[in-house]
């Protein structure tokens, strides 16, 4: 069972979420079917512990991996105890050997270290490998750079040091330097198994847990310096965040469809009942959905944190369904049908690059969404705007601000730059937060979750 | 459940092939799920395209078993009064009138308000009693003498709340109704749940039932099913079929083909006569495979290029 134990510890470092109750029915499970078949433990182990269909992959590549290491054990395990024929004459030859050596030499040499010994009567050290990782705790290995690092203190301690000083000594006699000879081919052959075992293991343990050591650093990660590889891995993160709060606020939702109680309705259902009132009708209410406008400045250092508000938003969709989206450098432009129609990842790539990346300027910007806009800015309206605020020391028209926060139910103000550089430089932040419900800074993963968690709890 | 022929259910070879003597061809990762089910007694949660015999498996699984099958479709808005019970609000009616013609015998003679309530206190109250209880199919499923199928059918159409409701039964095979109490399982019945996935199921359900996740079958697979399903099929036409079928899956469509629809089509193709698929035919029965007007037009310029390889 210990393999169960250690194959369900490899599949949660690999993002399973795996429960003690599912392991117990995998082990279980097991117990009744046995290890036999592989086909049968696949399955048995998929049925009891895998119960996301996006684990299926991962699974099976993991399964493969860790069930071919039980097997080659096995077959080592079967050679010693059958002891095939062949097997049995090569002990025999070496016997003689040995004898042969005796005979000519009158005195033999044996190895004086432990290791030495094990390996001069050609033990299998699988067992003793795996052993002595486990004392190492190689399965807390997280980057390929361990992996010599790993394979030397398991060689250390297997008693590789004793053996070092057992081959460095002076050989004393013809024997002695064969015996040597020999020892240091086997150690050789030790350290490519233990190499190979330490690969093995990093790639059951590690190769995942990297990921989500990424993941880990990306949420955290300032948006305006991420690097263009990561956006892949970036998009997928926000993607499962907003599934999250998704999930939660739709489940809210539901426990508040119930309105008041229906009176007419009830009697007419209950007249059966003699007017008892057994059957109760209530009115349904209406549920009221947020309604957003969000405004994103694309220019320069904020295109990109406005790229992922952007595509955390419109993955919101399920819980926000009406959203209007602006993008402004200088001229303010409405891109709600843009992002509708196209794939939401190509429709941003556009954005980016036909409006991204101009100098900014609020005023101009602010004019343009009056007119596109602001009447139908009323009071079950939250207006998002994100931007820095550094407006090229031109009119800021905080004028037209100010009608959308009286228009509004809530205006929110993202900053990406941190709240210590607000109002240095060109930035007048400090003229539009009167008129902002709230000022926040949005410069990582972390924050945007935060501000959508509070817009759908509040709304 | 008591299963009565221990020896069905011996290993997943034996329903395996059981299974196909009745005619529902199954991999062997499904027997071992049936059999893990039988043993183990856990709930399964079923998921996969619609159409790959998801609820055909419970009820083959309850005549398998000889179990009665008791099903219980989900959708928006079920309620426990509608899966578990309710009360006989009418008989609870007259049994109050009732009541209150017999309560003059019994506070005959009683003296002072003390001893009338002492009387009304001795006297049964059923009010709230099994004798008022309608079962519904859950509550059906747990008081069976023997043990049952129960299919939960498409659970993820129905609410969350119904969700965290069944985590009880599915756990500890009991319920609780507050006016009773608790009500055990007289035998614990096979329970399977089927799911299309159209909403991402809660971890606590997913944590107590095993998750068997039936995929369409590869070529080989069906073909049995189809010449275990479909009588007189010539065999030539039946690899046609499923090889033009695994075609259509590799497409962009909307809705792949499911082995039902498979199956229904190749009992046209039967009816009508066809020996051979050729482009005309294809084209004439189309609809049967393809229930989106925007597949059935991405499909059908493409027929003649996609019969050339079956060939």
């Amino acid at each position: 069972m210990r393999f169960i134990a250690d194959f369900i510890g490899a599949l949660r470092e690999a993002g399973l979420p795996i429960s003690p109750a599912e392991s117990l029915d995998a082990i279980k499970a097991i117990e009744l079917l046995g290890l036999e078949s592989r086909a049968t433990a696949k399955s048995v182990l998929a049925l009891t512990l895998v119960k996301r269909q996006q684990d299926q992959a991962t699974y099976h590549e993991l399964f493969e991996l860790y069930f071919a290491n039980i097997e080659n054990a096995k077959d080592s395990d079967d050679d010693d105890t059958l002891e095939s024929p062949a097997a049995t004459d090569k002990q025999q030859s070496q016997r003689q050997d040995q004898e042969n050596a005796e005979a000519k030499g009158g005195s033999t040499a044996t190895a004086s270290s432990v290791l030495g010994q094990s390996l001069a009567q050609q033990e299998d050290m699988a067992l003793a490998i795996a052993q002595a990782a486990k004392a190492e705790d190689l399965s807390s290995i997280v980057f390929f750079t361990q992996k010599n690092h790993f394979a030397y203190k398991i060689m250390q301690r297997l008693g590789g040091d004793e053996l070092s000083a057992e081959l460095r000594a002076k050989p004393g006699s013809p024997e002695q330097k064969r015996l040597q000879d020999q020892l240091a081919q086997a150690r050789a052959r030790l350290l490519e198994q233990v190499k190979d075992y330490v690969e093995q293991q990093y790639l059951i343990f590690a190769r995942h847990k990297g990921v989500k050591f990424r993941e880990d650093h990306l949420q955290q990660a300032k948006l305006s310096q991420l690097e263009h590889t990561d956006y892949a891995l970036m998009q997928r993160l926000v993607q499962k965040a907003a599934r999250k709060l998704a999930t939660q606020h739709s489940r809210r939702r539901l426990t508040r469809k119930r309105g008041q109680l229906d009176v007419r309705k009830t009697l007419a259902a209950n007249a059966a009942f003699d007017g008892a009132l057994f059957h109760t009708r209530w009115k349904a209410t209406r549920v009221e959905r947020p309604k957003i406008m969000v405004i994103c400045d694309v220019s320069g250092s904020v295109s990109r944190v406005a790229r992922f508000l952007l595509l955390f938003l419109y993955s919101l969709q399920d819980v926000i369904p009406k959203v209007r989206s602006f993008v402004f450098a200088s001229d303010m432009i409405e891109v709600t049908s843009l992002l509708q129609q196209e794939d939401i990842e190509s429709a941003l790539e556009k954005i980016m690059q036909r409006w991204g990346g101009l100098s900014t300027d609020y005023g101009k910007a602010l004019a343009g969404f009056q007119e596109q806009a602001l009447t139908s800015i009323d009071k079950k309206t939250t207006v998002i705007l994100l931007g820095d605020a550094r407006n090229n020391e031109g009119d800021g028209r905080t004028d037209i601000w100010q009608k959308v926060y009286r228009q509004s139910k809530r205006v929110l103000w993202l900053n990406p730059e941190q709240r210590n550089s607000w109002d240095t430089g060109d930035s007048i932040m400090s003229e539009y937060s009167p008129w902002c419900s709230s000022v926040e800074p949005c410069r990582n993963l972390k924050d945007i979750e935060g501000i959508f968690s509070r817009i759908l709890k509040y709304s | 459940m008591i299963i009565k022929h221990q020896e069905k259910i011996a290993s997943p070879e034996v329903i395996q092939r059981q299974f196909e003597a009745l005619g529902y061809i199954c991999s062997p990762s499904v027997a071992t799920a049936i059999y893990l089910a039988c043993h183990l007694q856990k709930p399964i949660l079923i998921e996969g395209p619609p159409g790959v015999g998801k609820t055909e498996l419970a009820k083959i699984t309850a005549a398998y078993l000889n179990a009665p099958l008791i099903r219980m479709q989900c959708y928006e808005g079920l309620d426990e009064s509608k899966a578990l019970y309710e009360w006989k609000y009418g008989k609870q009616l007259l049994y109050t009138q009732v009541l209150k013609e017999q309560l003059g015998d019994v506070l005959r003679g009683a003296r002072g308000l003390d001893e009338s309530i002492a009387r009304l206190h001795n006297f049964g109250d059923i009010f709230y009693s099994q004798d008022f209880l309608e079962p519904r199919p859950l509550l059906q499923a747990l008081q069976s003498e023997e043990g049952a199928v129960l299919l939960v059918d498409e659970i993820d159409k129905a609410d969350q709340e119904f969700e965290a409701f069944l985590l009880e039964l599915l756990s500890d095979y009991q319920v609780s109704i507050p006016e009773i109490g608790t009500v055990k399982a007289r035998s614990t019945p096979i329970v399977m749940l089927t799911s299309n996935n159209t909403r991402e199921l809660g971890d606590a359900l997913k944590r107590r039932c095993l998750h068997l996740y039936i995929p369409f079958p590869d070529t080989e697979l069906e073909s049995r099913i189809l010449a275990a399903q479909v009588d007189n099929l010539d065999a030539q036409l039946r690899e046609q079929i499923v090889a033009l079928i695994a075609k259509l899956r590799d497409m962009p469509l909307k809705k792949s083909p499911a082995v039902s629809e498979t199956i229904d089509w190749a009992r046209a193709l039967l009816l009508l006569n066809v020996e051979e698929l050729d482009p005309h035919w294809v084209k004439e029965t189309l609809n049967l495979l393809l229930k989106f007007q925007d597949d059935i037009e991405l499909v059908e310029p493409e027929i003649t290029n996609l019969l050339k390889g079956l060939a």
